[in-house]
């Protein structure tokens, strides 16, 4: 077998092909190495996953399994950290504009009872401050803070609170009473402007009154100002600017990979890997410009193997759109082996993903885009977003996947299957992805299995 | 030619002999679940095949659904039971257009276009309040069997009121009954009516009919009754409710 032909495979098989692939002088950078050795910090999910065989997925793996590494290396460099909440792709790209500071998202500690199989406790510590199993899986970052076991203490704390998941802002204000202060910022509810109200246009489709996008650009002055105060330095708007252009990058990037991965045939990049990829456009993984590197090698794996007509999955698998992020990592694998592949996604931050205008002031382009967030306005447009990109994607089935836990998805679900059923003849399931699946991944396979062979009758018939 | 159809389901294995020749069922047989499926299913079908005198080097394909179907090894292949239900209903009522099917564990609904291709489903999620699991406790909480729980429903005259959308909550509140001096022909009742109405809930507005009910849970006296009360249509209970899913598998390869 060509071990070089692309597929998918084990957490061995990738140590193994490590192995072979060091020898016949693969580079890597500093946090570069076998995967395997994140199991042995605790890292136990990796072993049930399946993964991409491309060097670029190697890079993209090892680059998200290390950002504990890298930002206590920024500390040390004597970097100020900023924790940044909520916001999903917008305080990162003015905290770095500034060299000074490194920004991250602690919210990215609710993968961790998935990626360590629940054994660093993250879930038991918040129950111990009332942060329950009633509210989302997020709430793992209060852990995180408690344990000081996952990421430094970053030197300042945003987060964005109002129309954002009223589950995460109730988190949030336990983690302040807890001892860690936060610049709170606000976000308005997205509204539709009323005759005659001054209509601005947002990434992404959405319009907004021309109001509520002031208010949302004096909330960016609010975090220049803060960000400045911490940076020592200021944050002019020809900084902003660039921070802006290398933040187009990123999404640029995304944009074409996504375009690439989710239409051609056979399934260029996986379900797994397209996920964590996108997420980059958030979080840039701790740095941004090793984030556009690690993007544009993953794209060039793409070219090249839709060039080569080659792919990790058979062809004619189920074009399925995945709607919502998924807090076991494995449920992606399991539409894979049922069958289907990705054909778009709305992970709850397509925002993140719209070029940020760079024809605008920075404040204003940055409040316009963050003003997009399909969590800060009515389920309806998010609704109709979605709906475009079914039929520009060309999906054959849709998967609504909630959060357990999460008030914001739980209210969404209805009204996006309600408008996808309108608009398109397309089956439909909504299925809960808890931390960990295990216990009920027969049943996640038979619903996505089933809905696999409902596109496939839908196609002979 | 004889395929074989396994629906390993959460209370019993069924399996279907399929005649594609003929077009009929020529054995089938049941056996309550346990913990080594595979050799359940095995043994099972092996009677069957003995009963009619078929080698097993006779059968042209064996297809497994059900939530066991990945444990049947030595299966040819596996599909869902949502495919299956749909084919093995259009083969014993064709025309249908809409498949309500409560099993042991779980409960679906299936919609299918004017061909009885799947058009849409949906499921049960992670609750047993809309399966047959919900008459099970409800059998052991009153002492009685599963088979005279229909009987007894069918007395009550005055269905009682199961607020709990919950399985376990319902137990609770369902001895808050009996202690209360409700009968428990009204309880039964009071239990299919919540049964009906959670499946219902997945049907959703959009009614096509005809309408087929189907699995084990079709064949308790009352059960299709109570959904016809609260889908406000009439349904047709499948023949041999509980083999639907097996003929389905029978039929899929053919």
């Amino acid at each position: 077998m060509n071990q070089d032909a692309p597929r998918l495979i084990t957490l061995d098989e990738w140590d193994r092909r490590h192995a072979d692939l060091t020898r016949a002088g693969l580079k890597e950078p500093w946090y570069g190495g076998p995967l395997g050795r994140h199991v042995a910090d605790g890292d136990f999910r990796l072993r049930s996953l399946r993964y991409d065989n491309s060097p670029a997925a190697l890079r993209l793996w090892n680059f998200l399994l290390t950002e504990e590494e890298r930002l206590a290396r920024a500390r040390k460099e004597g970097q100020v950290l900023i924790g940044t909440m909520k916001d999903l792709g917008t305080v990162p790209v003015m905290a770095y504009a500034a060299p000074r500071l490194t920004a991250f998202y602690p919210d990215g500690a609710w993968w961790i009872p998935c990626v360590m199989e629940l054994s660093a406790g993250l879930l038991q510590v918040a129950d111990s401050v009332g942060i329950d199993e009633t509210f989302c899986p997020v709430r793992a970052m209060v852990g995180a803070f408690l344990t000081e076991a996952h990421f430094p203490i970053p030197d300042m704390l945003t987060c964005s609170v109002g129309a954002t998941c009223d589950d995460f802002s109730a988190i949030a204000q336990r983690l302040a009473g807890l001892g860690h202060p936060i610049f709170w910022w606000e976000m308005p509810s997205r509204r539709h402007p009323e005759k005659g109200e001054e209509a601005v246009d947002l990434p992404g489709g959405f319009t907004a009154p021309a109001g509520q996008v002031a208010f949302v650009r004096s909330e960016m002055e609010r975090l220049r100002a803060a960000l400045e105060e911490r940076a020592g330095e200021s944050l002019e708007d020809a900084a902003l600017a660039a921070g802006i252009a290398a933040a187009n990058r990123v999404r640029r990037t995304l944009s074409e990979l996504r375009r690439l991965a989710y239409t051609a045939d056979p399934c260029s990049m996986p379900a797994l890997e397209m996920l964590i990829a996108e997420m980059l456009a958030i979080h840039y993984c701790s740095d941004r410009d090793e984030s556009i590197a690690v993007l544009e090698d993953l794209l060039d794996t793409v070219r090249t193997r839709v060039d080569s007509g080659t792919g990790v999955l058979p062809s004619g698998a189920a074009r399925i759109f995945w709607i919502n992020p998924v807090a076991d990592l494995r449920a992606m694998n399991l539409l894979e082996e049922a069958g289907g592949r990705i054909c778009g996604t709305d992970y709850l931050f397509t925002h993140a993903l719209d070029e940020i205008p760079e024809d605008l002031p920075p404040l204003e382009a940055m409040a316009r885009t963050a003003l997009a967030d399909p969590m800060a306005g009515p389920a309806a447009d998010r609704a109709a977003r979605i709906s475009a990109d079914i039929a520009a994607f060309g999906a054959e089935g849709l998967i609504i996947s909630r959060i357990p836990g999460a008030s914001h998805c739980a209210t969404e679900g209805d009204v996006i299957r309600e408008r996808v059923m309108e608009r398109h003849d397309i089956p439909i399931i909504e299925i809960e992805v808890p931390p960990l699946s295990d216990s009920i991944q027969a049943t996640l396979r038979t619903r996505i299995e089933a809905l696999v062979e409902t596109v496939q009758e839908r196609r002979r018939k | 030619m004889i395929r074989a159809g396994i629906d390993a389901g959460s209370r019993a294995i069924k399996i279907v002999l399929f005649d594609t020749d003929s077009r009929a069922v020529i054995a089938s047989g049941m056996r309550d679940q346990g913990v080594a499926q595979d050799d359940l299913a095995r043994g099972l079908l092996d009677e069957l095949l003995e009963e009619k005198g078929i080698g097993r080097e006779k059968l042209a394909s064996v297809v497994a659904t059900g939530y066991g179907r990945n444990i049947i090894e030595f299966a040819d292949r596996t599909v869902t039971e949502i495919t299956c239900h749909a084919r093995g209903v259009c083969h014993v009522a064709a025309g249908s257009r809409t498949i309500v099917e409560i099993g042991g564990q779980d409960s679906k609904v299936v919609r299918l276009d004017g061909y009885g291709a799947v058009q849409d489903f949906n499921m049960n999620d992670r609750c047993a309040a809309g399966t047959g699991r919900f008459l099970e406790v409800v059998a052991v909480r009153l002492g009685l069997r599963l088979d005279d729980l229909g009987e007894l429903a069918g007395r009550s005259a005055d269905p009682a009121a199961i607020s709990s959308m919950c399985v376990v909550f319902a137990e609770t509140e369902i001895i808050g009954l009996l202690a209360s001096g409700i009968p428990a022909e009204d309880i039964v009742a009071g239990v299919q009516n919540s049964i009906a109405t959670r499946v219902a809930a997945m049907v959703g507005r959009k009614v096509e009919e005809p309408v087929v009910f189907t699995g084990g849970v079709a064949l308790v006296p009352g059960m299709s009754a109570a959904l016809e009360r609260v889908l406000k249509r009439p349904l047709t209970v499948a023949p041999r409710p509980q083999y639907t899913g097996a003929l389905g598998a029978a039929l899929a390869d053919g």
